[in-house]
């Protein structure tokens, strides 16, 4: 049953109205309960007999269900033979909904896209669900369907990413867009520099700022400027942990902001506190730690280390800088290669480097003395949220019995907690994968073949030994406490 | 904490950090105050009197007693400003730290000592510096009554851990523990319901020290078995808990100790038994070691050779460590301190992971919270 959509548009009606309250429970729990939808795929094709029996409240509700089940059919396709115990209705079913195949799929397709612009529900509440994957993948023309290359752990955390200035509302600001855009191709990427490049946009925001007459500062910067900027933002990338503490800490520092002041000079203490705050929690605080890191190395050092932190870079050639001699081995992986151009950096200062791919890592790992590792985020259950990959080099050095040291400002430190990676996390496009030419070329195309692209994984505390802060070095176990000092206390 | 950041590069060292606000001018002072205060403590020797310190109280512990024998030079210091003062003292608990092969416990007391300064000497208070000493001087004081107080009050907390019938496993000549079990030994005889026996793995090097805490835990009515360090594998079967004493408590919760706890701490652990550590709190080190090589001071246990110095070690061994004066030998400067260390004196460290709980004079702490408590009082 290739991806066979629900019967065509003269019988949208004909669902099971135990099956719409099945759904509806499941859609209010959560949209994404897939199983439930998957469950109920067979219904449209069985249900026929019950056909005109819903309420006209129901009817709206049920045109999204239509569109939630026709997309968890798709992934379900395959396991359709195992009958629903839900949809028992017809025990023929399979057979009318594996005959119905492809060759309704583009009519069907325009004829719906009809009926929604004409139909009495609004655009914008038919758009909700809508994954990107599957817009990519619709133009597929040698397919008779479209496979869903959502991969179903992940679904909740695929997001639709603005790569184009094309629709943005007119009052973001042009800084904002062309940082949105830099992020989105990762121009600037990386925790730190996403922060700071953020803050100093948000500088020019405020700075070109005109109050509305008739509104304050206090009142009308945060709700009706600041938020759009954001918003469009983490349009085109999820705003990182340390971006959001920031944005935080200048939410309340607007909030502060006295009615009385005259707007120019309230407008120039918010850029000065915006560069205090850059100076004491990004400048100074890399000084620090990378002094502290340069402290820890010692003669004859192996440091291994994972992908490119910009902290752990500085760190090293300080150490270098300071006469250490010690060796470095950078483990690096696809898709990003981003130690590649660590291994530059170095190699260019005269430092001893050995590459190697994540595959080469239990080879290596018996040389080294310590591991370094950047920070995307330290969770409070004492989690390192960091690049993918990172996991598996703690995990290989914990088993070898080597040091995992953490370079983390307290900017990055988070009150949330992260059991797994899945909760929390950033798929990238899965494109970014596919080698061009490589075997991977086509695998839109390729069925059941799904590809993932998280951007992050969570390392246990159990294999980090010490993070170094600038407020000192710390234990995993203390990330709660120097959060509590450092993000929250700051009023 | 923002604003203290600029003196933050001083945090991750075990010194604490200069006063804020004028780090030039502190070492200009630094240079001017120095000849005379060193002049004038010509006749005073701090590295001589923390030894006699230790000679003349047995019951004193390293930290306590560099912070005994930081107040005398405060007492003796003609040194006329804060800065003096506070220069005065830097600078005197670093030479005694280069003089002692092992500073680790003994910069515990330095670093609290000084740091409690720093505090008590910024709300730059009246300008009567003299009346500023005085506090000190008898702040200083109460702080070593409350240090030596505190043992009472682990032992306290601690004796509740040895449960009847319980069999307790130590080592080391750790007067904490020492009070503890006698604590626990008492309690047994007052309410008879506490029978408990100890288990002590004595130690080759320090022979008289061993046989001294077993006596005295035989006098007071506790059964005692001797084991040596290799039967400790063995022995762990019949043990319900480890008690153990520690030199120094890292910032990670971890602890420095007598060369064979980290042995037996894995043992413990691989028995699934509670280990115990029983620390005051003026243990604290900031110091954080990220393994047995990284205490920062130079241990030579492991010495390879193929020079045959010795024909029979054991007659050697025992030659090296008379019983009668074992004691003035390890306080005697001029002794050759590697080979001190490599005999008796060494120390390993014990992570985190493998210890249960550490009992303090503030109550009983997860290794965890250790390092709560150091931020708590480095960053408040």
């Amino acid at each position: 049953m290739p991806s066979s959509d629900p019967p065509p548009m003269a019988e949208p009606l004909q669902m099971n109205p135990a099956l719409v309250a099945a759904q509806y429970g499941a859609k209010a729990k959560g949209k994404q309960a897939a199983s439930t939808q998957e469950a109920s795929t067979p219904a449209p094709a069985t249900a026929a007999p019950e056909e005109k029996k819903l309420t006209g409240a129901e009817l709206k509700k049920k045109k999204q269900e239509e569109k939630a089940a026709r997309r968890a059919q798709a992934i379900a396709s395959k396991q359709v033979d195992v009958a629903s115990p839900i949809a028992e209705p017809s025990p023929a079913a399979p057979a009318p909904a594996g005959s119905t195949p492809a060759p309704r799929t583009d009519g069907q397709e325009g004829a719906r896209t009809q009926q929604r612009t004409a139909g009495p529900v609004s655009a914008g509440q038919r758009n909700i669900p809508v994954r990107q994957k599957q817009k990519a993948v619709a133009p597929a023309p040698i397919v008779p369907g479209k496979e869903d290359k959502t991969v179903e752990f992940f679904r909740h955390l695929y997001k639709t990413r603005t790569t184009s200035i094309a629709g943005a509302s007119k009052e973001i600001h042009p800084a904002i867009l062309a940082l949105g855009l830099q992020m989105s191709n990762y121009t600037i990427c990386g925790s730190c520099a996403r922060l700071v490049a953020t803050l100093q946009a948000f500088k020019r925001v405020i700075e070109s700022y005109t109050t509305p007459p008739g509104n304050s500062l206090t009142r009308h910067l945060t709700s009706h400027v600041l938020s759009p900027q954001i918003d469009f933002l983490t349009s085109c990338r999820p705003i990182s942990i340390s971006m959001g503490n920031a944005i935080r800490w200048l939410k309340l520092e607007i909030s502060k902001v006295d009615v009385d002041t005259p707007e120019s000079e309230a407008k120039e203490n918010l850029c000065n506190a915006i560069d205090v705050f850059l100076r004491e929690r990004v400048t100074f605080a890399d000084q620090i730690i990378a002094q502290s890191t340069a402290d820890k190395i010692k003669d004859g050092d192996v440091i291994m280390t994972y992908a490119k932190s910009s902290i752990v870079q500085r760190s090293l050639v300080q150490a270098h800088n300071a006469g250490k001699k010690f060796k470095v081995i950078v483990v690096d992986s696809r898709p990003l290669h981003e130690g590649k151009h660590l291994a530059t950096a170095l190699v260019g200062l005269g430092m001893d480097v050995k590459y190697c791919l994540l595959n080469g890592l239990s080879h290596n790992i018996q040389d080294v003395t310590k591991v370094l590792l950047g920070a995307h985020a330290m969770m409070s259950n004492g989690r390192l949220f960091s690049r993918v990959g990172t996991a598996l080099v703690a995990m290989e050095a914990n088993e070898a019995d080597k040091p995992v040291i953490v370079l983390c400002e307290t900017i990055k430190f988070t009150e949330r907690v992260a059991l797994d990676s899945f909760v929390h996390n950033e798929i990238a496009p899965a494109d970014e994968l596919v080698i061009p030419g490589g075997a991977l070329t086509n695998w839109e195309n390729m069925k059941k073949l799904q590809l993932c692209n998280p951007m992050f994984d969570v390392t246990p505390a159990e294999y980090i030994q010490m993070i170094i802060t600038e407020s000192g070095n710390v234990p995993p176990t203390s990330v709660p406490v120097l959060h509590r000092l450092g993000n929250e206390s700051q009023g | 904490m923002d604003s203290t950041s600029v003196s933050q590069p001083y945090e991750g060292s075990t010194t604490p950090p200069p006063l804020s606000g004028h780090p030039p001018a502190l070492n200009r002072m630094a240079s001017l105050g120095n000849i005379p205060a060193n002049a004038k403590s010509k006749s005073f020797n701090i590295v001589e009197t923390y030894h006699r310190l230790l000679r003349e109280d047995p019951d004193l512990t390293m930290p306590v007693a560099a912070i005994e024998a930081l107040i005398e030079l405060l007492g003796q210091s003609r040194a006329v400003t804060v800065y003096e003062t506070l220069d005065l003292v830097k600078t005197q608990s670093d030479y005694l730290k280069s003089r002692i092969p092992n500073s680790i416990s003994l910069s515990a007391g330095t670093d609290l000592f000084q740091r409690y300064m720093i505090n008590s000497l910024k709300p730059t208070s009246t300008g009567n510096f003299e009346t500023v000493r005085q506090h000190l001087l008898s702040n200083g004081r109460l702080f070593v009554n409350r240090a030596k107080a505190a043992r009472e009050r682990i032992a306290a907390y601690g004796q509740h851990f040895v449960r009847d019938g319980s069999v307790v496993l130590t080592h080391g000549g750790s007067r904490v523990v020492g009070t503890l079990l006698g604590k626990a030994a008492e309690a047994s005889k007052s309410s008879g319901n506490v029978r408990f026996k100890v288990i002590y793995v004595m130690n080759d090097a320090r022979g008289s020290e061993s046989r001294a805490v077993v006596s005295s835990l035989r006098a007071k009515g506790v059964p005692v078995a001797t084991i040596s360090e290799g039967a400790v594998g063995y022995a762990m079967g019949k043990v319900n808990l480890v008690i153990m004493g520690a030199e120094g408590v890292v910032e990670n919760g971890g602890i420095i100790s007598r060369l064979g706890t980290y042995q037996i701490a894995l043992l413990a652990k691989a028995a699934g038994k509670p280990f115990y550590v029983a620390a005051e709190s003026h243990k604290f080190v900031r110091l954080y070691p990220l393994g047995q090589y990284d205490l920062g001071i130079d241990q030579e246990v492991i010495e390879f050779t193929t020079y045959d110095e010795k024909a029979s070690p054991e007659m050697d061994f025992v030659e090296k460590t008379p019983m009668a004066n074992e004691k003035e030998e390890y306080f005697n400067p001029a002794m050759d301190m590697l080979k001190l260390r490599s005999i008796g004196d060494a120390v390993d460290f014990t992570p985190p992971a493998l210890v249960s709980a550490l009992i303090t004079e503030s109550g009983v702490l997860t290794p965890s919270a250790v390092s709560e408590e150091l931020i708590s009082m480095w960053y408040s």
